[in-house]
C-alpha cells in the first residue's frame, strides 16, 4: 500500500516538474512561438553556455576554480581597470551631457531640438577603429588639434599627454558617450514642467531653493539611470578599446578577446566563460536598475 | 532695444555652451580629414588616400560580405518583429509586458560575452558561413527595432481602423494591404534603418567569431597605413552618418508630418 | 482707498506684434472675488501673470496695500496662485506639497502640520495626505493646488482658469467650494476664465477683456441687463442680434416702436440687441409672425429657435409650461417684452 502510494508521489513529482515546463510552453501564444525560438537559439543558448561553462574545468566537472582565478590578477586587474574605466567614463560623459542638455532645452526651438536629436543618435553610435583613427589623426604628433593648439603656445605632448592611456580611452569614449547621454537625460529634462518652477517661485522658493527642493530631485533618478547606462556602455565596449589601446591596458573585454584569439594555456580553457559570466553579472548589476528607474520615472514624464 | 539684449542674455550662456560643444564635436573630424587628404606631408593634400582604399584587395570582397550579412539581419529582423508586434497591436496588451521584457534583454548583456556563448552554443550548420552573423545581428538589434515598431504602432489606433475597414466591407487581405501596410511602414522602414546601421559598423560579434567583415577588414588594414587606414575611417564615418542623420533627420519628418495631417 | 488690496494700472505688454495689454487698470478691493473674463487672447492671463510677478510687463506698475512691487520678484510677493493643471509637485504627497509654501517661511514643522491639517479638511481631503499626484482625479489635484496656494494666507489668490480641465460636473461643484472658501476666509482673489457662466455665478465683480483691454467692470448683473457695448453684451449669456431700422433714436422691432440707447436725432441701419428670455410667444397684436424651427429642453427652460416672416432667426428663451406644446412648424406670434432696446451700428 505505502508502496504505491510513494510511487505515486514519485511519478506525480516527475511529471509535475515536466509538466510545468509543458504549461509554461503552452502559455505563450501562436503567434509569438518564432520570437521565442529565435531568441531561445541565438540568446538564451548562448548564455545559458557562458553560465554553464564558466564553472566547469577542463574535464567538464564541476569547479569555482575559474571563478576563484578571477579574483586573482591579472583578471583581478583587469576587472578593476574595466570598473574604474566605466565609472570615470560615466561621470564625464553625465556631467558633460547634463550641461548639454540642460543648455538644449533652455535654448529651445523645435527645430534645433531635432537637428540635436539626430546628431546625437548618429555620434552615440560612432565607434571602434573609425572613432580610434579620427582621434589618432586629430591628435596624433601631426594632427591638426596639436598644431592648431600648438598655435595657441599649448603643446600637450610636452605634457606627457598620449591617447593611448586611460585618461586618452576616457576622451575618446566621451565622443560617445555623451550624445548618448543626452538622447537618455533630455526627455528628464523637458519633463520639468514650467508649472513647477513657478508654483515653486509663487510659494516663496528662490531659484536657489527651486534647484534644490523641486529640480535636482526630479532630476536625480533620471541622472542616476542614465549614469548606469553609460557606464555598462563604456564597461562593455571592445571595438574602441581594442582599436586605442596596444596592450597597456587590461581590459576585460580585452582578455576575453585574445583569449577567443586562441592564446589560451591548457587549464585557462573556460576562463573565457568565466570572464564572460562576470562581465554579464556586473552588467545586470548596473543595467536592471537602469531599465527599473526609467519604467518608473516615465511615469510623470508625460 | 532693452528688451532684445535682455532676451539674447537670457540665452546667452545655453547658446555659448551648445557653440563650444559643436566645435569641440566638429573639430576632431576636420582634423581627421585633412590628414586623410594629406599627400605626402602636412601641406599637400590630395584625394590619394581615398584611392588606395578602393586599391586595396579585400575592398570589393569584403563590402559584399558585410552587405550581405546587413541584407540576410534585415529580412530576419523585419520577418520576425514586423507580424510579431503587429499582432500584438491588434490582439490586444496582454502579452505586450512580456514581450517588451524579453526584447530588452540583449541590451542587458555585453556583445563580448554574448560572443563568447556563441561560439559553442550556436548550431554547428551555422558555424560554416558568415551569415551566421546575421541571427546574431538580429538579436542585438531587437530592444531597438521592437521600440521603433512599438513606438510607431502605438500612435496608430489600428484595431480601430481594422474594424473600420471591415466594417467597411474590407477583406482580411485587403485590410492587411490597405490598412495595416501603410501603417507601420514609418516604424518598418525605422526599424530597418536601426538594422543596417548596427549591421554596417558591428565590429565585436565578427572579430570574435573570427569571420572577416568590412569593419574587421578595416581594422586589419589600418595598422599597415595610416593615412589610408584614417582615410577609410573618416570614409566610412562620413557614409555612416549620412545615412543615419538623412534618415533620422528627414525619415522622421514624414512621420510627423502623417501626425499632424491625422 | 484704505480697503483696495490690489492696485494694478498702466499696465502694457506687447509681444513681438500682438499687443497684449493695453494700458490695463484695475482695482480690487480687499475680501471680494474679481473674475477676468473674456476670449483667448485676450490679455487676462497674461494681467494675472505679470500681477503674480511670474513676467514683467513693459509699462504700469502693481500695487499691494499700498505698496508698489512692481519689481518685487515673485517669490517674494506673497500671493498663493492656482494654474490650470500640472502644478503639484510629482516627488511629494499632498501633504508636502501643501506645506511646501509653509516651508519657505521657515514655519515650524509642529505648525506645518496643523495648518495642512486644517486646509485639508477645509477641502475635503483630510485623509488624502500620503497620495501622489497620478494617484489623484483632476479636481482631487486642484484642490491640493488649491490648499497649497491658501495655506500660506496670501495677500492675494490668484487662479488662472483653475477649472478648464475638469468634467463639468466636477466643474460646478467646485468653483462652489472655491468661492465658499473665498467667503470663509475672507481672502481677496483674482479669477481668471474664459467661461462666462463660471464668472458670473460665483464673482463680487466681473471683468470682461477684450484685445488687451478692460471693456466693462461691474457686478454680473449689471453686466448682463446693462452691457456697455455690444462685445460684452454678446460676449455675457446669449444676445439676439436683429437687424433694424433707427429712426431719430427709435427702433420699430415686431410692430412695436422701441426707445434706444442712442440720441434723438440719430438714425441709420442698426443691429438690435435682445435676450432671449425678452423675447416670449404672445396673443398680442403687435408682434412678428414667426415658425418654429427647433426646441431644445433645458431643463428649466426651453430655447426656441423661430424665423420670422422676413427671414430673421430669433432665439427665445421660455419656461416649460408656456412652450410645451410648441413644435417644430408651428406657427407663433413673438413679442419683445422689453421697454428699452440697445442697438449698435452694423
Amino acid at each position: 500500500m505505502s508502496n504505491t502510494a510513494e510511487s505515486t508521489v514519485v511519478v506525480k513529482g516527475a511529471s509535475s516538474s515536466r509538466g510545468a515546463l509543458h504549461r509554461l510552453i503552452k502559455q505563450i501564444p501562436l503567434p509569438l512561438i518564432p520570437l521565442f525560438i529565435f531568441l531561445t537559439v541565438f540568446f538564451f543558448l548562448p548564455i545559458g553556455k557562458v553560465a554553464l561553462n564558466a564553472f566547469e574545468d577542463n574535464d567538464g566537472a564541476y569547479t569555482l576554480a575559474n571563478i576563484r582565478l578571477l579574483f586573482q590578477d591579472p583578471y583581478r586587474l583587469a576587472f578593476r581597470n574595466s570598473i574604474s574605466l566605466g565609472l570615470i567614463s560615466a561621470l564625464v560623459g553625465s556631467v558633460f551631457g547634463l550641461v548639454i542638455a540642460i543648455a538644449i532645452e533652455k535654448r529651445g526651438g523645435v527645430k534645433l531640438k531635432k537637428f540635436i536629436a539626430s546628431i546625437s543618435g548618429v555620434l552615440a553610435n560612432t565607434g571602434g577603429v573609425p572613432l580610434a583613427f579620427m582621434f589618432l589623426a586629430a591628435f596624433g604628433p601631426e594632427g591638426l588639434m596639436i598644431t592648431f593648439l600648438k598655435s595657441f603656445g599649448i603643446d600637450l605632448y610636452e605634457w606627457g599627454f598620449t591617447l593611448f592611456s586611460f585618461s586618452g580611452l576616457v576622451i575618446v569614449y566621451s565622443y560617445f558617450q555623451i550624445p548618448i547621454m543626452i538622447i537618455v537625460f533630455s526627455p528628464a529634462v523637458s519633463s520639468l514642467r514650467r508649472e513647477w518652477q513657478e508654483s515653486a517661485e509663487n510659494l516663496g522658493a528662490s531659484r536657489f531653493a527651486y534647484w534644490q527642493r523641486v529640480g535636482v530631485p526630479i532630476l536625480l533618478p533620471s541622472f542616476l539611470a542614465s549614469f548606469l547606462l553609460l557606464f555598462a556602455s563604456a564597461f562593455s565596449a571592445y571595438a574602441t578599446a581594442r582599436a586605442m589601446t596596444v596592450g597597456n591596458i587590461t581590459l576585460v573585454p580585452l582578455v576575453i578577446g585574445s583569449l577567443l584569439d586562441g592564446n589560451v594555456t591548457i587549464n585557462q580553457a573556460n576562463l573565457g566563460y568565466a570572464l564572460a559570466l562576470g562581465m554579464i553579472v556586473i552588467s545586470i548589476l548596473a543595467m536592471v536598475p537602469y531599465l527599473y528607474i526609467q519604467s518608473r520615472t516615465s511615469k510623470w514624464q508625460q | 532695444m532693452k528688451k532684445i539684449l535682455e532676451n539674447a542674455s537670457k540665452k546667452l550662456p545655453s547658446t555659448i555652451i551648445l557653440l563650444v560643444t559643436a566645435f569641440f564635436i566638429f573639430l576632431p573630424l576636420i582634423g581627421a580629414t585633412e590628414f586623410s587628404l594629406r599627400d605626402g606631408g602636412p601641406d599637400k593634400h590630395s584625394f590619394q588616400s581615398y584611392k588606395w582604399i578602393f586599391e586595396q584587395s579585400g575592398f570589393k570582397e569584403n563590402l559584399g560580405i558585410t552587405f550581405q550579412v546587413t541584407s540576410l539581419a534585415v529580412i530576419l529582423n523585419l520577418l520576425i518583429m514586423v507580424p510579431t508586434v503587429t499582432w500584438l497591436h491588434i490582439s490586444g496588451q496582454k502579452y505586450r509586458r512580456l514581450v517588451e521584457v524579453v526584447t530588452i534583454l540583449p541590451l542587458i548583456i555585453p556583445v563580448v560575452a554574448l560572443a563568447t556563448g556563441a561560439q559553442t552554443a550556436l548550431p554547428s550548420f551555422l558555424h560554416n558561413t558568415v551569415l551566421e552573423l546575421s541571427f546574431m545581428y538580429v538579436v542585438i538589434a531587437m530592444p531597438y527595432s521592437y521600440r521603433a515598431l512599438d513606438i510607431g504602432l502605438s500612435g496608430k489606433p489600428l484595431n480601430t481602423y481594422v474594424a473600420a475597414a471591415r466594417n467597411l466591407g474590407a477583406s482580411w487581405y485587403k485590410v492587411l494591404v490597405s490598412v495595416i501596410m501603410p501603417s507601420i511602414w514609418p516604424s518598418v522602414l525605422a526599424a530597418l534603418f536601426l538594422t543596417v546601421a548596427l549591421s554596417l559598423g558591428e565590429f565585436t560579434l565578427a572579430q570574435l567569431l573570427h569571420w572577416t567583415t568590412f569593419p574587421t577588414w578595416v581594422a586589419n588594414v589600418s595598422q599597415e597605413n595610416i593615412l589610408g587606414a584614417t582615410a577609410l575611417s573618416v570614409g566610412s564615418l562620413f557614409f555612416a552618418w549620412l545615412l543615419l542623420f538623412s534618415f533620422t533627420f528627414f525619415g522622421t519628418n514624414k512621420i510627423d508630418r502623417s501626425k499632424d495631417e491625422e | 482707498m484704505t480697503n483696495t488690496s490690489l492696485l494694478v494700472k498702466g499696465l502694457g505688454r506687447q509681444f513681438g506684434n500682438v499687443l497684449a495689454l493695453d494700458n490695463f487698470a484695475l482695482e480690487v478691493p480687499k475680501g471680494e472675488l474679481i473674475s477676468l473674463l473674456g476670449p483667448s487672447g485676450c490679455g487676462k492671463t497674461t494681467a494675472l501673470r505679470i500681477i503674480a510677478g511670474l513676467e514683467k510687463s513693459d509699462a504700469g506698475e502693481v500695487h499691494l496695500n499700498q505698496k508698489n512691487i512692481t519689481n518685487v520678484s515673485a517669490h517674494l510677493r506673497n500671493m498663493g496662485m492656482v494654474f490650470q493643471a500640472y502644478s503639484l509637485f510629482p516627488h511629494l504627497n499632498v501633504a508636502e506639497n501643501v506645506a511646501f509654501g509653509l516651508k519657505m517661511r521657515k514655519v515650524s514643522k509642529s505648525d506645518r502640520a496643523k495648518r495642512v491639517n486644517e486646509i485639508l479638511e477645509l477641502v475635503g481631503l483630510d485623509h488624502h495626505h500620503k497620495r501622489f499626484a497620478h494617484q489623484l482625479s483632476g479636481g482631487q489635484q486642484q484642490r491640493v493646488a488649491l490648499a497649497r496656494a491658501l495655506v500660506i494666507e496670501p495677500e492675494v489668490l490668484l487662479l488662472d482658469e483653475p477649472l478648464s480641465a475638469l468634467d463639468a460636473q466636477v466643474r460646478t461643484n467646485l468653483r462652489e467650494e472655491i468661492r465658499r472658501l473665498q467667503i470663509e476666509l475672507g481672502t481677496t482673489t483674482l479669477f481668471v476664465t474664459h467661461d462666462q457662466e463660471e464668472a458670473m455665478a460665483i464673482s463680487d465683480r466681473v471683468g470682461v477683456m477684450n484685445k488687451g483691454r478692460l471693456e466693462q467692470i461691474d457686478t454680473p448683473d449689471t453686466l448682463y441687463n446693462k452691457p456697455a457695448n455690444d462685445f460684452v453684451a454678446s460676449f455675457v449669456g446669449t444676445m439676439n442680434h436683429i437687424p433694424a431700422q433707427l429712426e431719430n433714436g427709435t427702433v420699430e422691432l415686431f410692430g412695436k416702436k422701441f426707445p434706444t440707447q442712442k440720441s434723438g436725432n440719430e438714425s441709420g441701419k442698426v443691429i438690435a440687441l435682445i435676450r432671449p428670455e425678452s423675447i416670449q410667444t404672445t396673443f398680442h397684436e403687435s408682434s412678428a409672425n414667426a415658425v418654429v424651427l427647433t426646441r431644445s429642453f433645458l431643463g428649466a427652460n426651453s430655447r426656441l429657435i423661430c424665423r420670422t416672416d422676413d427671414g430673421t432667426i430669433v432665439h427665445s428663451l421660455m419656461n416649460n409650461e408656456a412652450s410645451h406644446s410648441l413644435h417644430p412648424g408651428e406657427r407663433v406670434k413673438l413679442e419683445i417684452l422689453s421697454r428699452e432696446v440697445m442697438v449698435t451700428n452694423v
